[in-house]
């Protein structure tokens, strides 16, 4: 091996995650793996890992970007849990080759790369045919089937139309798909989007990729389950308020990222893994340092703003939750609560409803968890039908948060730049895979998975990821 | 030649140590320094090994040209500054200009690197870059035009002596701060990384593998180097300083502002671009034209 591949081999692992479902809490604890280091773009990656459950939607753009990756490059399946039926449907055999390695299991990822750099592993090839998906010869003066020089899909590819701006000019429009592998979004999440140069016109909500189909296993484990299982189980209260606290760090370590703070954020997202009653101090060291912070507050004030009405113009009722504390409202379902009675307990509010209002919510809401966990003792939470979970209130009978969440988008986002509207959508604290669990209108069953039936392998598009209930 | 390139590597490495660093202490890990120096290194190795990545039908020139652009401009800059008493590779005499006029060719280097990939999320970073670029062109001028004025020459070398009783950053407070926003803006760093952003995916090296990404990331650190070059001579009285030689002046000098840049990078979250430019031109530029007025003054 010469000088430059011994080099090359020692460096940290590039990687790009494909959060598959069940595996967002797995797909951000890499981050924090020594020795690895998560990019934000396929072409910046050496490893693709797909973290948890592929679902059929999301197959045809794993693919995409596993053949975006420069070589060398190798695939990576981590499964959430070992029991499981990881991958019932077969979908990995799309993938030219895949190498099993547990969560979190650095030394097995490093052997990987290390292979993959002296040659001893062999790079993978394309998954998918390099082809055009559609020809460039369609209709019209220009064979690109619009009119005049604008609009039209040459080679498939929407072509911009004009439309009128905000200053009453007639300005190219980029009609875009954003997602499901977006970084800047939370996994999962499809934006149609229609973007006048930086400036976001219309947003809409693409085809869930997390949406189970008739005979597919149940989705998660959610990042939320701690909370969905405390509708069934007796749960003791400091559990609860504990996950609550490293539910909120683990939002702030992405908000901080992708405000362009990630080593920061690695420091939160550090203590929200190893979260302990201990860590009182810390966490309000870290929230009082955070809500102290002027660039923050420069970055997100005024930010996605929910008034006039927006919380209560969605069709799913968003209950309770940060976002509407954040603007002001006091409602919590802790207030009615029988085990939090006599714990002091009072609902934390924020005025102001804009990105910056919630994030200074979360911290004080992380916070106050510490302080309800330290509190509450041995008290346990008998099973209840209603509970407030950390993006608000869960019911048994009832859609979950993240569905009234996702619906608030299109009127939050219209007319904002893209950074904005970055920071808005991360503002809201919502999980794709959790609003796909709600349109079934149960309460998740934590077991109980059904093999779906073994699709065939191949390169074809296995994953129609424009099909689903939508 | 030497000394350009040898400061431009030697520079982008110092950026990259120091990064790694400020990352580790912000992260709040433990330093290990064999790591952190080792790693820019094997990252480079690593780059040059990975494969080109192409797009459909990108503009394969200008692709290749944007690096070089951009390099070539920090180079161009950082030829014009004096490393001590006649230590210069071209002491020009209007140096001051020409690092004006390169830093607003590597304006050009950004788009075309966000344009040549011919897909979407490049593009809007080349276009976040030139909609921001005004912004810093302007009080970056005006400083610069004010440090010029107690020197009565454009020539860096003439600006260095000319601070031989008092350094720039004590004559014109306001001229340091703004030159370095300024310069955090023109290397898409940190706070003002619109070009290449995580929310654009990479922004305008999001298509970018391999020896590409390489020479890019090289490219963005040599104008930072070179920003903090001209800085270390413009304010900070480049290679005049007691007991130690000029060069050895310039490099701590330089140094420093490194390490402003880096951990500015680190604690400051990135900005609104809208809110950006309002305060660029209500708030810097008139700043910078105060900077210039109160200069003139004094020089009179």
């Amino acid at each position: 091996m010469g000088v430059i591949a011994r080099l090359a081999s020692g460096a940290d692992v590039p990687v790009f995650p494909v959060v598959a479902a069940g595996g967002r809490l797995a797909a951000e604890a890499l981050r924090l793996l020594p020795g690895v280091r998560v990019e934000d773009t396929p072409r910046a990656a050496t490893v693709l890992v797909v973290v948890g459950r592929l679902t059929r939607a999301l197959l045809h753009p794993a693919l995409v970007v596993h053949d975006q990756l420069p070589q060398p490059r190798a695939t990576v399946w981590m499964p959430i849990g070992v029991d499981e039926a990881g991958d019932p449907e077969g979908l990995l055999s799309a993938f030219p080759s895949v190498t099993t390695v547990g969560a979190g299991d650095t030394a097995g990822l490093r052997t990987v790369f290390a292979d993959l750099v002296s040659g001893v592993r062999a790079s993978d090839s394309p998954a998918l045919p390099d082809m055009e998906p559609a020809h460039w010869r369609g209709v019209g003066p220009y064979g690109h089937g619009g009119a005049g020089m604008t609009g039209g899909v040459p080679f498939g590819r929407p072509l911009p139309a004009r439309a009128p701006d905000p200053d009453g000019l007639e300005l190219d429009q980029l009609p875009l798909q954003l997602g499901p592998l977006h970084p800047g979004l939370p996994p999962g999440l499809v934006l149609h989007v229609g973007l006048q140069g930086d400036v976001v016109r219309h947003a809409e909500v693409g085809a869930n990729p997390y949406q189970s189909w008739p005979g597919d296993p149940a989705p998660g484990p959610l990042d939320t389950a701690t909370f969905v299982d405390a509708l069934r189980l007796p749960t003791p209260v400091a559990d609860l308020e504990l996950a609550r606290a490293r539910h909120h760090l683990r939002w702030v370590a992405q908000a901080l990222r992708l405000h362009g703070l990630e080593a920061l954020g690695l420091r939160v997202a550090a203590l929200g893994g190893s979260l302990s009653p201990t860590d009182r101090c810390t966490v309000q060291a870290v929230t009082r340092r955070l809500a102290g912070s002027r660039s923050l507050a420069w970055a997100t004030a005024g930010v996605g703003v929910t008034d006039g009405g927006l919380l209560d113009g969605i069709e799913t009722r968003l209950e309770t939750g940060p976002v509407r504390r954040a603007a002001g409202d006091t409602g919590d379902a802790r207030s009615d609560d029988p085990a939090y009675q006599g714990l002091g307990f009072e609902p934390v509010v924020h005025q102001g409803a804009d990105a910056w209002a919630r994030l200074r919510q979360r911290l004080a809401e992380a916070t106050q968890a510490m302080d309800l966990a330290e509190r509450a003792g041995m008290r346990v939470r008998d099973p209840g039908p209603a509970l407030e979970g950390p993006r608000g209130t869960i019911r048994l009978d009832a859609a979950m948060p993240s569905t009234a969440l996702c619906e608030l988008l299109p009127a939050l986002l219209a007319g904002s730049e893209w950074g904005d509207a970055v920071t808005t959508v991360a503002s809201l604290d919502l999980d794709v895979e959790e609003a796909a669990l709600a349109r079934s209108g149960s309460a998740p069953a934590s077991g109980g998975r059904i093999a779906g039936t073994p699709t065939g392998s191949g390169h074809q598009n296995g994953g129609r990821p424009g099909a689903g209930a939508r | 030649m030497l000394l350009v390139g040898a400061t431009l590597g030697l520079g982008a490495y110092a950026v990259a140590v120091l990064d790694g660093v400020g990352a580790r202490v912000a992260a709040g890990g433990r330093l290990r320094l064999m790591d952190i120096a080792a790693g820019p290194l094997r990252r480079a190795a690593l780059l040059a090994r990975t494969s080109r990545s192409t797009t459909e039908r990108p503009d394969l020139q200008a692709w290749a040209l944007a690096p070089a652009i951009v390099a070539g401009m920090a180079a161009a800059a950082v030829a014009a500054v004096p490393f001590g008493p006649g230590i210069a590779v071209a002491d020009v005499d209007d140096g001051i200009v020409l690092f004006g006029a390169a830093m607003a060719v590597v304006m050009v280097g950004v788009y075309l690197h966000g344009w040549s990939a011919n897909s979407p999320m490049p593009l809007v970073g080349g276009y976040r870059f030139i909609a921001l670029a005004l912004s810093y062109e302007m009080p970056l001028a005006l400083v610069l035009i004010a440090a010029a004025l107690p020197a009565e020459s454009l020539a860096v070398g003439a600006i260095v002596e000319s601070q031989h009783d008092l350094w720039n950053v004590v004559r014109q407070p306001l001229g340091l701060p703004l030159y370095l926003v300024a310069g955090t803006g023109l290397a898409f760093w940190g706070p003002l990384n619109g070009a290449d952003g995580p929310d654009l995916a990479g922004g305008t090296s999001a298509e970018v593998s391999g020896p590409a990404l390489l020479a890019w990331e090289l490219a963005r650190r040599f104008v930072l180097v070179a920003v903090a070059v001209v800085g270390a001579a413009v304010f900070l009285g480049g290679w005049q300083g007691p007991i130690l030689p000029g060069p050895a002046w310039m490099a701590l000098k330089t140094l420093a502002l490194l390490a402003v840049l880096v951990w500015a990078g680190h604690r400051l979250a990135r900005v609104r671009l809208e809110r950006f430019v309002v305060v660029a031109w209500a708030v810097l530029i008139p700043l910078a034209l105060v900077d210039v007025f109160v200069s003139g003054a004094l020089a009179l």
